[in-house]
């Protein structure tokens, strides 16, 4: 990518500029959130995160809408059209065993059909947050609707779409249960403190997963460090498209801290250095469809998200902590703005804040819920066969692995168009 | 008495109008999807490849040229990558579908309309899905290798396809093959047999037959299936980005990433233009090579 490029980036994001400040809280936050999360695996460790400048947006100035008005109880209006990350809800039957969303395979979504006598248009559209982005931005910078309801999408995209104005601002009159239930630890975003705009869907981490058959068949370890997994046959693996886990890993892997406010363009530029001998030899990048490649055992390990080999994957395919460290994310619901379905929107946010249907659903994905309650729920429903430790892990992170969690979400644009320029010198495009 | 002949003329002055004018008006639908659907995008796009600006300040046209000196200087090896691939599956369509659009033409008797259905059949399914099956049966562990490794040891177990050239290869030749068949079994279908037969009785052996009559007639349908299948092809990404890896990137990838990804607008359109122009000259020199003006009259 040239310097014009960069630029591009740059101005693309310069809204976001303006606003940065001294932040610390939200970082905090999000390693207390997932401390609280392990109340089961010990006392809470301090965390990389500390006070540090990031760059997170914030939402816009409030507009003259009023708060919360009292307003007519609205009617729910269909099909909700909900676009989220594969297998990121209960599934059952074949499509839980396949992890692909079938209509009529996830009971949570036919008990909301059900219960409000309205269709559910729900598809598995979020592969990569970008890409995702580039079908939906131009509609919205067009002041045009999105076609859809409700998306599911990561921290630092959510923050951009809030931060230009572009959700539709949540009635939270309509999502009792979402006031009532949302854990403390994931209130008080910077970008937007009081969930006006968004609620959390699931929290997660970004780390190795394996296929452990596979590797022994092949004669090689189970990595339980990056550097281990850069020592794999790099054909036989894949990094995520989505660059900030990659770049992120990258840095943890070469024993830099992945901080927003620490890394600088020479940590990114030796990150690419250490990736591009791997893509020499035959590293591929992809998103959520490496769980495909699992399937298919064209990859023997992989950057990989928590959660999704438990739930998706075989029975061999593991996920690990890194020994270096591990990142975290949290993916958001918002409701795009021009919604057709607001309300019935609202109300599917409202529901799945429900602790028995937040609980069901982690049954399945084995993401952290951001539901107060859930937990409690989770552990009633495998009472009589509980869960193995290596899942509960990932539920419920244990203090070592939170004690190395580092958030590189909110990077400064300059450095985002860094990392942008050289990933597509990676990715070959 | 001019009054008369004024009201005869009139009427037929008119209908002269109307007949020089009727080409015009039979073709003006065809024309304004040309401009509508081709000539304008294509304004636009030239205008946007010489523009500067980002997504959300505007783009303004600026005459700069930054875009093509991008295009031209960075991604040398995503064209060579798609004029070889491009190239390959060409050469494999033509030496596959040729034999098969002889045979449906010549031998297929009263199966040709079958045989010409089961050539169409699987691309009833859509284009995404058949490229992912490939990633599957071209598997490290799929059905083809995945037997090959374990059950008859006669390769190597870190032996692999998917991300290589092959793969992307194969499934371009895949995907582009009917384009290929139809255009030549619509082409040696209409070859008068007895043709064939007047040169074997002028002493022309079954190989000189087929070299002096039936593929000099056939060359209208080696043209336009080349064309169809090359193109398109060149232009491909899906195949690149679902069978390949970052080092066999096509420009289709490059075009792709820029616009939806890196919203380098100029960049992505500076390409495009590149490729139409690309093409354009390759279309000329090889329609000059293979004599098409004489071949479609």
């Amino acid at each position: 990518m040239t310097e014009k490029d960069a630029r591009t980036t740059v101005d693309l994001t310069r809204d976001l500029t303006r606003r940065r400040f001294l932040q610390g809280s939200a970082l905090a936050g999000f390693s207390a959130f997932l401390a609280a999360c392990s109340t089961n695996g010990g006392s809470a460790a301090p965390t990389a995160a500390g006070s540090a400048v990031a760059n997170i947006p914030t939402p816009p100035p409030a507009s003259a809408t009023p708060q919360a008005s009292p307003t007519p109880v609205p009617s729910p209006t269909g099909p909700l059209h909900w676009a989220q990350w594969p297998a990121y809800i209960d599934l059952t039957g074949k499509a839980g065993d396949e992890g692909v969303y079938a209509p009529g395979s996830s009971p949570t979504l036919e008990a909301f059909k059900a219960k409000y006598k309205l269709d559910v248009d729900y598809q598995e559209k979020i592969e990569a947050n970008e890409d995702f982005y580039a079908t939906i931005q131009p509609q919205l910078q067009g002041g045009l609707p999105t076609g859809w309801d409700l998306i599911t999408v990561t921290d630092w995209l959510a923050a951009k779409i809030i931060s230009k104005g572009w959700a539709e601002k949540i009635d939270q009159g309509n999502v009792p249960n979402c006031v009532a239930n949302l854990r403390d630890a994931l209130k008080n975003q910077v970008w937007d403190p009081g969930q006006d705009y968004h609620y959390p869907w699931q929290s997660g981490m970004a780390g190795i997963g394996y296929n452990k058959t596979t590797l022994a068949k092949n004669g090689k370890g189970e990595p339980k460090s990056l550097a281990d997994l850069w020592a794999l046959p790099a054909d036989k693996m894949t990094f995520l498209t989505e660059k900030r886990d990659s770049f992120g890993l990258g840095l943890l892997k070469l024993g830099k801290t992945a901080d927003p406010t620490l890394t600088t363009d020479a940590d990114l530029q030796a990150v690419h250095d250490d990736i591009k001998p791997l893509v020499d030899k035959g590293l591929r990048f992809a998103g959520n469809e490496y769980l495909q490649d699992f399937a298919s055992k064209k990859v023997w390990a992989a950057m990989a998200w928590s959660g999704d080999l438990a739930s998706s994957g075989s029975a061999d395919d593991v996920w690990v902590a890194p020994a270096e460290g591990s990142l975290v994310f949290t993916d958001n619901m918002i409701i795009p703005k021009g919604a057709a379905n607001k309300y019935t929107a609202e109300l599917m946010m409202n529901f799945v804040y429900d602790p028995k249907i937040a609980g069901n659903i982690a049954n399945y994905v084995y993401y952290v819920s951001p539901v107060k309650g859930a937990e409690d729920v989770l552990k009633e429903l495998n009472k009589d066969a509980p869960l193995d430790q290596a899942l509960l892990d990932l539920l419920f992170p244990p203090a070592d692995v939170i004690a190395k969690q580092h958030n590189f979400q909110f990077l400064s644009d300059e450095l985002e168009a860094k990392m942008n320029e050289l990933y597509a010198d990676l990715a070959g495009v | 008495m001019t009054a008369p002949a004024v009201a005869v003329s009139e009427p037929r002055h008119w209908r002269r109008r109307l007949s020089q004018a009727a080409p015009y008006i039979l073709l003006a639908p065809g024309i304004l999807w040309l401009v509508y659907f081709f000539v304008w995008p294509a304004v636009q796009m030239f205008l946007m490849s010489i523009s500067s600006g980002t997504l959300d300040s505007g783009f303004r046209v600026t005459g700069s040229t930054t875009a093509y000196a991008d295009a031209l200087g960075k991604f040398q090896v995503q064209f060579g990558n798609s004029l070889l691939y491009g190239g390959t599956a060409t050469i494999l369509d033509f030496l596959i579908g040729f034999p098969v659009a002889y045979t449906v033409a010549f031998r297929g008797g009263r199966y040709k309309n079958l045989l010409l259905f089961l050539v169409i059949a699987p691309f009833f399914t859509s284009f995404l899905i058949r490229t992912i099956s490939w990633k599957i049966l071209l598997g490290d562990e799929g059905p083809l290798f995945g037997f090959l490794k374990n059950d008859l040891h006669i390769l190597s177990t870190d032996f692999t396809v998917v991300g290589t050239p092959v793969s992307v290869i194969a499934g371009l030749t895949y995907n582009f093959l009917p384009f290929m068949i139809l255009p030549l079994y619509v082409a040696l279908e209409k070859i008068d047999p007895r043709l064939v037969e007047a040169a074997n009785d002028l002493y022309a052996g079954r190989w000189e037959a087929f070299r002096r009559v039936t593929l000099p007639l056939a060359m209208p349908g080696v043209f336009a299936g080349s064309l169809l299948t090359f193109i398109p092809a060149l232009g491909d990404y899906i195949n690149a980005e679902l069978l390949g890896s970052p080092k066999t990137r096509m420009i289709g990838n490059v075009i792709q990433a820029r616009f939806l990804q890196q919203n380098d607008y100029p960049l992505a359109a500076a390409l495009s233009f590149l490729l139409m122009a690309a093409i354009l000259v390759a279309v000329i020199f090889y329609a000059r090579a293979l004599g098409t003006e004489r071949l479609t009259g």
